[in-house]
């Protein structure tokens, strides 16, 4: 029991890594006042960028940059179209989506030649840490420790993000915007340049998002790798209010049912199907109870 | 040399010339006054002042050296803040937060919190501002919210403060108390200029005052040399026939009735507290009371887009409180919301479209959910005419139109309907003199041929001037009952402020 | 949150709007193609050749049109009404497996009674389907956009399992249902082609959605509804349901865009055969306009694209996912507000108006 346990928290925080990087990316943008739907997009991007260079370099710390880099990028792109020229935010976050899928696609068929996936020989993943006392602790211990440097990393900018929104000027300027963007411009803000930062900081954390998918866990890039991930990440930003620990917390509940419907797989003899539709369902409840609680508090 | 002198200023928008070579002259250390009616050009100005616009032509020179600015940081740093209409507070961020908003007080790269809390205090203590730093935006009233931005003015040190109808929220009393700070911050040194259509507050308050209509200067005054005919004339340019209430011809059945009303607001708090009354037909029915004391939640209960907790609401005797807002119409409910653009108007949708809003579904414009194109366009042709409104194609869309044109959209397509009972809320707000009084004109002539009319506003004049019955409105309860004969402004404004009649019968009759 | 309402603009601007895009698409896909080292020009020959050089390549184009349809007018009807809908492909695999189902299980019946029953079957699968992400807007205000995208991974799985546990086909190796029986196959239009009388239904559909906009109290309704919600509710319009109801057309629609995959091409369900042709819906509809008509016609200008592309990855070394990267640059510059006369004009009378 205990070793069932430890495994699905292992897989948890693994798993939730990328969630909870893309979610941290919707945070910002959600805090600035503008709805991402193109965290998606961006991470496969990302993803595609870590394993590319990754391989060609030979250093998996440089995908990750690279990632990071394709990420800001991407949201570079979707920044232009959405603050300088107006597109509807949704119209362009689908499109982001679209050409992620697309040009992903493309690059793998013109640089490597093939469909479906890349997987490079000898492509080294990311390195893994053992934290010195904590892996001594029974249950948590081996829940803990061990993960990819990433996944550390990745709680580090939770609690950064959090100080950066609620401690400095940029924060409150980013949250000014998001709350109220009249008052921001007549306060003297540079408004356009916030938002554009936002969704930089966003687009460079998906992108950090796709290296763990791709790097992290598996070492192979596969068409469509995000498969969802992106949108799930932005149910956890509505979960968690766009306020940076209740959205990875709300990570962490979507990734213990993705592990579990894994572990259902490989344990329990129904069609894996059945199990993988457990974490989308989740989401629209989860969704759906959210909208009654916050019915409830306003009406009768 | 003057504080402030903006020469020649013209600004063209597409069709409209809203300030047409317009000179302002600002003295150091006065209150200058700057009034036209709705649609004048005043907040045009105030914003090419402010850098939230550029002039077409003319300059700006300020204590004598022409200035450019491109935009609100660049006024910002001459020196010149602006409290606007609609504030510009971020609700969640408490008072220090917003008053120090892009100029942080810092600790390294994080905010110095407890030296943001001490530098705001002690700048509202030296002007006399009743603020707490700490507290959230979000919970303050208006009239405390408006200190805030004041203090936000005097935080970047200001020396020219622009305030843009600073009474449009307030209620007499606490007028009074803003008219005392500012008064204080003339008396330091700091140069005033206000923006109003309240003649009364212009001669009561400011130094001189510069008279707009339609883009234009028409006079610039000495305020004890001239007096509020002078002033509007100035404004109006001809006279205007005023909207004159009569005796009323005869009062009928009750048309509505409310009992216990209870709602509550978007964050659960009771808004609307146990409210009772009855508008018969053939009366006007004015609720009085400064801006969010319920009205809101008020008009969405009757109109049945807001449940009731608790209570009941009759129409013509039937009840409709558990009606949709559709049957409430077919009732005989009529509504003109407060927000036109947004509640009253679809202004992507062609005039034709708007006007057949309420009774598309049912023939003759319709028949078992096929539109009758031809009858909605007969349709909207006769409601044109007699309402004159004034459109060049009835397919154009609903955003072309003027502000007096689209409440006249509006007003048509719910009269079209025939309703026993009209709720109107602020019917005027926004519209230049010339619509607001055929507005009015129209309600008259309703209630005078037997409708009833629940009249929610917050001008206090608007309610004087067509309300047969004044219900005050504070902290969604009614604080008393006037009839028109007996009301006045001080009385009114003393009920808005939550003073129950009898307590002003006492205070009068110990005077 | 915006909604993809567009202001009104004149014809012939939404022609010369289009037609700019679509030039500026294929510039960039051109340099997309140059920078990867390829024949741009001889790509983009063969492209619109293939497309439309003959009778025959015609027939492809509409053939790859055809769920496109479909899928635009699903999509362009939820978005005119302010629902975004991006669960069309979820719709689409329902709607297919009922289409299939009917097809290989009431074998006794006659043609003119299966082909109905299929279509029809596929087009209710998918309406209910769409009701429930409509009734979760509509009553309980849950965003759509994010359920409907959730619901899809649901549909796909769930006819995933369907067609390889309870209703494979004994004795192959892929994953897929049992044939449909000859009577419930469409008929061709012009062999060799495979393009089938799933066309033909498509175009009436275009047809009976533009009247159903333009002539019906519903298209009334959903029309108020998208361009302001709040308005219409003060109007007393009974915008949850028309919520509901506009879900239910476009699930049903999508539905539908299923049943002719399967009726007209497939003849069988196919685990993971559509392409994104609910996707590629959004794409249409957006070039289009969110109305029928411009729906059909960027429908039959992406089938052209598609059908060409595939034959230009086989000639030429470019790989058709660049028709995505074309479609996501059309989307971009779509959507981008050039600011032109109209809305200059309504803004500059939203200032005065304030002041």
């Amino acid at each position: 029991m205990t070793k069932t346990l430890i495994h699905v928290g292992f897989a948890t925080l693994r798993m939730t890594t990328p969630l909870v990087l893309a979610a941290l990316g919707g945070v910002f943008s959600q805090q600035v006042g503008l709805l991402n739907i193109a965290l998606e997009g961006m991470m496969l991007m990302g993803a595609f960028a870590a394993v590319v260079v990754a391989a060609a370099v030979g250093s998996s710390v440089v995908g990750v940059g690279a990632a990071a880099l394709v990420g800001l990028l991407t949201a570079l792109i979707f920044a232009f179209f959405v603050i300088h020229l107006r597109a509807d935010l949704i119209v362009a976050g689908l499109a982001v989506n679209i050409l992620a899928l697309g040009l992903t696609a493309y690059l793998l068929q013109v640089l490597f030649n093939t469909r479906g996936a890349y997987a490079p020989k000898d492509l080294e993943g990311l390195g893994s840490l053992t934290i010195p006392l904590l892996d001594q602790v029974p249950l948590l211990g081996p829940m803990l420790s061990g993960h990819k440097w990433l996944v550390y990393v990745t709680w580090l900018l939770v609690f950064l993000s959090w100080l950066v929104l609620y401690r400095t000027p940029l924060g409150i300027h980013i949250r000014a915007v998001g709350e109220h963007r009249e008052a921001a411009e007549t306060a003297g803000l540079p408004v356009k340049r916030i938002q554009y930062l936002a969704l930089l900081t966003s687009g460079f954390l998906s992108g950090l998002a796709g290296a763990q998918l791709s790097l992290g866990n598996l070492t192979l890039f596969s068409e469509n790798m995000s498969n969802g991930r992106g949108f799930m990440a932005l149910a956890a930003v509505f979960f968690g209010q766009a306020r940076p620990l209740p959205t990875a917390l709300a990570c962490l509940l979507f990734g213990v049912f993705e592990a579990v419907q894994i572990r259902l797989q490989m344990t329990v003899q129904i069609p894996n199907q059945l199990p993988q539709m457990l974490p989308y369902l989740i989401i629209v409840v989860v969704l759906t109870v959210l909208s009654l609680r916050e019915r409830r508090l306003s009406a009768r | 040399m003057p504080y402030l002198e903006m020469r020649g200023i013209t600004k063209i928008f597409p069709g409209v010339v809203a300030n047409d070579r317009v000179t302002l002259t600002v003295e150091q250390g006065e209150i200058h006054a700057l009034v036209g009616e709705n649609g004048a050009g005043k907040t045009t100005l105030m914003r090419i002042l402010y850098g939230m616009y550029r002039p077409d032509a003319g300059e700006i020179f300020l204590r004598g050296r022409r200035v450019e600015i491109p935009n609100p940081q660049a006024a910002i740093a001459l020196g010149i803040g602006m409290v606007h209409q609609h504030f510009q507070l971020v609700p969640s961020l408490t008072v220090a937060e917003n008053v120090e908003l892009g100029r942080e007080s810092r600790r390294f790269f994080l905010v110095d919190r407890e030296q943001a809390i001490a530098r705001v205090g002690a700048l509202a203590r030296r002007f006399g501002l009743a603020v707490d730093p700490t507290a959230r935006v979000a919970d303050l009233s208006v009239g405390v919210q408006q200190r805030v931005e004041i203090l936000k003015l005097l935080y970047r040190e200001a020396d020219l403060l622009i305030l843009d109808e600073p009474t449009a929220v307030l209620t007499p009393q606490e007028t009074q108390e803003l008219f005392q700070v500012l008064r204080r911050l003339r008396d330091e040194g700091r140069t005033l200029l206000f923006i109003t259509h309240k003649l009364g507050e212009v001669l009561a308050l400011s130094d001189r005052v510069t008279v707009l209509r339609r883009g234009r200067v028409t006079g610039v005054l000495e305020t004890d040399r001239t007096n509020e005919e002078e002033l509007a004339r100035l404004m109006v340019g001809r006279e205007v026939k005023v909207a004159r209430r009569l005796q009323a011809a005869s009062i009928g059945e009750p048309a509505l009735r409310v009992e216990g009303l209870v709602v509550r607001d978007e964050r659960g708090l009771t808004a609307v507290n146990n409210l009772s009354f009855t508008v018969h037909r053939g009366e006007i029915v004015g609720i009085a009371g400064v801006e969010g004391n319920g009205q809101r939640e008020l008009l969405e209960a009757l109109a049945g887009i807001r449940p009731l907790v608790q209570g009941r609401i009759w129409l013509d005797g039937r009840e409709i409180h558990h009606l949709p807002v559709r049957m409430r119409r077919e009732a005989g409910l009529g509504l003109i919301p407060e927000d036109r653009t947004q509640e009253g108007l679809n202004l992507l949708a062609s005039i034709e479209e708007n006007l057949a809003a309420v009774h598309y579904y049912r023939p003759p414009l319709s028949q078992r959910g096929l539109l009758h194109p031809a009858a909605i366009s007969g349709f909207a042709r006769k409601l044109i005419s007699l309402f004159d409104i004034r459109v060049t194609s009835p397919t154009a869309p609903a955003a072309v139109l003027s502000g007096g044109n689209q409440q006249r959209v509006v007003v048509a397509r719910e009269l079209a309907a025939d309703p026993s009972l009209l709720i109107a809320a602020h019917p005027t707000r926004g519209l230049d003199v010339g619509a607001t009084q055929a507005v009015r004109r129209e309600l008259l002539r309703l209630r005078d041929r037997g409708l009833g009319v629940l009249l929610i506003s917050a001008d206090l004049d608007e309610i004087l001037a067509l309300a047969d019955r004044i219900l005050v409105l504070f902290r969604g309860q009614v604080v008393g009952e006037v009839p028109a004969e007996q009301a006045t402004q001080e009385m009114l404004g003393l009920m808005m402020a939550g003073h129950r009649p009898e307590t002003l019968q006492a205070d009068q009759e110990a005077r | 949150m915006n909604q993809v309402t567009f202001r009104w603009r004149s014809p012939l601007f939404n022609i010369v709007q289009a037609l700019i895009t679509l030039a500026v698409a294929l510039l960039m896909g051109a340099l997309v193609i140059q920078v990867s080292g390829k024949d741009a020009l001889g790509a983009y020959r063969t492209l619109f050749t293939t497309a439309l050089g003959s009778r025959l390549s015609i027939a492809d184009s509409l053939l790859a049109s055809t769920p496109l349809i479909f899928t635009g007018l699903a999509t362009a009807i939820a978005f005119r009404a302010g629902v975004f809908n991006v669960g069309v492909e979820g719709s689409l695999y329902l709607g297919a497996f009922a289409a299939a189902w009917v097809g290989f299980t009431w074998t006794a019946l006659p043609g003119f009674l299966l082909i109905p029953l299929a279509f029809l079957a596929a087009g209710m699968v998918g309406g209910v389907w769409g009701l429930l992400p409509g009734y979760l807007k509509a009553y309980l205000r849950v965003d759509e956009i994010v359920t409907t995208i959730m619901l899809n991974y649901v549909a796909i799985l769930f006819t995933s399992y369907l067609v390889n546990y309870p209703f494979l086909a004994p004795g192959l190796a892929n994953s897929m249902s049992p044939k449909i029986v000859p009577a419930a196959q469409l008929p061709r239009l012009m062999k060799p082609s495979q393009l089938n009388l799933a066309f033909p239904i498509a175009l009436l559909c275009v047809l009976a959605l533009w009247f159903l906009m333009r002539r019906t109290t519903l298209g009334y309704e959903l029309r108020m509804a998208g361009d302001n919600p709040i308005f219409a509710r003060w109007a007393g319009m009974p915008v949850a349901r028309t919520i509901l109801q506009v879900m239910f057309i476009s699930g049903f629609l999508g539905g539908l865009a299923g049943a002719g995959q399967v009726l007209g091409v497939n003849y069988r369900f196919v685990d993971g055969f559509s392409p994104g042709y609910g996707f590629d819906g959004i794409t249409v509809a957006l070039l289009g306009r969110n109305t029928p008509l411009g729906s059909l016609l960027a429908a039959l200008l992406f089938g052209a694209l598609r059908s060409g592309g595939s034959t230009m990855e086989l000639f030429t070394d470019v790989p058709r996912d660049l028709i995505r990267v074309l479609e996501a640059t059309i989307i971009f510059f779509v959507s981008a507000q050039f600011t032109f006369e109209f809305l200059r004009r309504r803004r500059a009378l939203q200032d005065l108006s304030a002041s």
